[in-house]
């Protein structure tokens, strides 16, 4: 295959576009990691249920950005209710239970969205102003990827302002640290953890509200999602959100490509640089030393 | 992270305790009843609970006695039915060749999973292991597909033993007690590896891993062993598994396998030897009546998975475990 700089740029875009996901998804895993010491083995399922959310709403009201903010905070409510009335009891047990309680209602929430929406893919359309593909020269761009790539970018800097700038953002970084202390300040860290899920939940919400006009939006879309976000904060570092944005976009790229090339190997692609990776830099590329 | 953990306190068993007594005594009597099992539900189902109680004992090994949180069984199970299964069909040999393969393929799989991860604790170790396990399904389904026909599944020839004596395998009664008798053996040398020291420092790294390295214990090598060790026995399940199906399928791969041994084993107590195995009986039990009344099976069991987590952590034989254990407290203390 003659592989063109036009093709190459393409496919980086094309990278660009799937790391964009890759880091919403991861970067809501690890939150919720390094605040709760919860491994959520559901985030895969709130992406999903992001998906239908943004499908429910836009067939609702019919506007793409309204159906958007709508998944996200819908998704989000539903996270911080399962986060009050369940997980919360199983805070302070061995680490494996909360991990099992996010398992089940992995196991659980797809079935009910089987059994309200059926079995048979939803679609949902890229809004009017973002179809179609705008030309640079040779170039062409698909409009749609262009705007997760911005969109991405938006949320990782509001996330950073909101982690460092904000008083709230300072709670919950302090919370990840220490919660005791935390507590002993008189901050009721349990709302903050609550707040914490809920961020976490809705950034998984929001990677699969916009994932949604591209893949298929089926029941079962979410499982394998939850593996690669595992892949993703596994090569950034657990609980490093800096290393959920360098993995999400590595990983982006790397799947571009082997696609292009090999497209037998791109669901093994992914896997490999975790390996590689793990065997370079056991603790991930940003992990903290000692944080294993 | 080991700070912020905080152990849940558990129902550990010490040796020549009550509670190793009694559960040596309840493998005996789950063994004898294991003998007349395929007279009371079907045969098919019988050979079943047997292959995936070997498969959720192994399971156990870490999660339960060394307090690895593993997800990526599939990957050993999967591993042993294909490895099992190619040997049969590209080799043409015999069972018991194809089941010693199977193991190789098991553990084979354990050494990947473990060099790359044994030093990751909790929650690191789940992710890997389920990455790992999701790379090898990947590579059976499309790079491998030449030699494990991909989603079709790898078929085998109707098989039999003619070493020491003949057994027709295609014979459901037969199959049922020759897979009986294997996972028997497997299940009294699970109890005797985690009734030697070795079987006891597992379990001090599981209650206080900083204090079992102080007393000079390797704990690197110790987790290796015991991931090998799980590996080896999740090996010879899925060599089982591939001739009871008559074949190794895609789906053995996929991680959902590895979430329901996760389940049976929880079920049935992790803090306990024989859990495990009474823990898949109900479940497949279960599975196989209530997927007669309704499609939505997973449904009902991912509510009852969770509200099992937040009201019997410790599984039905652990609860009775713990049960019995309180009504001796007065007496013993």
């Amino acid at each position: 295959m003659e592989l063109s700089w036009e093709i190459i740029l393409m496919q980086v875009i094309m990278g660009l576009a799937l790391g964009a996901i890759y880091v919403l998804l991861a970067s809501g895993l690890s939150i919720i990691f390094g605040l709760l010491d919860v491994l959520n083995f559901a985030h895969g399922t709130f992406y999903m249920l992001g998906a239908y959310a943004m499908f429910t709403a836009i067939s609702l009201c019919g506007n793409f950005w309204v159906g958007l903010v709508a998944a996200v905070v819908i998704v989000s409510l539903i996270g911080g209710l399962f986060e009050i009335t369940l997980l919360k009891r199983l805070y302070g047990t061995d680490q494996i239970y909360p991990l099992l309680l996010c398992f089940g209602l992995g196991i659980f929430i797809p079935d009910i969205i089987k059994m309200a929406f059926g079995l048979i893919g939803k679609v949902v359309d890229y809004p009017a102003m973002l179809q179609g593909a705008t030309f640079v020269g040779n170039l062409i761009l698909p409009k749609y990827r262009i705007f997760l790539v911005v969109l991405m970018a938006l949320v990782l800097l509001a996330l950073y302002v909101f982690m460092k700038k904000t008083s709230i953002g300072m709670i919950i970084r302090a919370a990840t640290r220490d919660r005791l202390m935390v507590n002993c300040l008189g901050i009721n860290v349990s709302r903050v953890w609550t707040v914490g899920f809920m961020l976490g939940i809705g950034l998984a919400a929001l990677a699969g509200a916009v994932a949604a006009p591209m893949v298929q939006t089926i029941p079962n879309m979410g499982d394998e999602m939850t593996v690669e976000a595992f892949v993703v904060v596994v090569i950034g570092g657990l609980g490093s959100l800096g290393g959920a944005a360098l993995g999400g976009l590595i990983l982006g790229q790397v799947v571009s490509f082997v696609s292009l090339l090999a497209p037998d190997w791109s669901n093994v692609s992914i896997f490999l640089t975790m390996a590689l990776i793990l065997v370079l830099r056991p603790r991930g590329l940003f992990g903290e030393e000692g944080r294993d | 992270m080991s700070a912020k953990q905080k152990t849940q306190e558990t129902t550990s068993y010490k040796p020549y305790s009550w509670q190793a007594i009694l559960e040596f005594r309840a493998m005996w009597v789950v063994l004898a009843l294991g003998l007349v099992l395929p007279f009371v539900i079907s045969k098919p189902l019988a050979t079943e609970i047997m292959v995936y109680a070997l498969f959720a004992l192994a399971f156990n090994l870490l999660l339960g006695h060394t307090g690895i949180i593993s997800f990526g069984h599939a990957g050993y199970l999967g591993a042993g039915a294909y490895a099992g299964a190619m040997v049969v069909y590209y080799g043409g040999v015999g069972v018991w060749v194809s089941l010693l393969a199977a193991m190789a393929g098991g553990t084979l799989v354990a050494v990947l999973i473990g060099l790359l991860a044994v030093k990751r604790k909790g929650a690191y170790f789940a992710m890997i292991s389920l990455a790992i396990a999701q790379m090898l399904y990947f590579l059976a389904l499309s790079p491998f597909k030449r030699w494990t026909d991909g989603e079709d599944s790898l078929k085998l020839p109707p098989l039999s033993v003619d070493f020491p004596f003949h057994i027709d395998l295609s014979d459901q009664l037969s199959l049922y007690y020759f897979v009986f008798v294997i996972v028997a053996l497997a299940v009294l040398a699970q109890w005797r590896i985690l009734s030697s020291p070795f079987g006891h420092a597992l379990k001090g790294i599981r209650e206080n891993e900083d204090r079992i390295r102080a007393c000079g214990f390797d704990i690197t090598r110790i987790k290796f062993l015991s991931i090998i060790y799980s590996g080896l026995f999740s090996g010879l399940a899925g060599g089982l598994l591939a001739i009871y199906l008559g074949a190794a399928s895609i789906t053995i791969l996929f991680w959902m396998t590895s979430g329901i041994v996760v389940m049976q084993t929880v079920l049935g107590g992790t803090h306990t030897f024989m859990g495990p195995f009474i823990g898949t009986a109900v479940f497949l039990y279960l599975r196989n009546n209530i997927s007669n009344y309704t499609d939505r099976w997973e449904m009902w069991v991912g509510a009852m998975f969770m509200a099992l987590i937040l009201l019997f952590p410790e599984g039905i034989w652990g609860t009775i475990v713990q049960k019995i254990g309180e009504r001796r407290r007065p007496s013993a203390s």
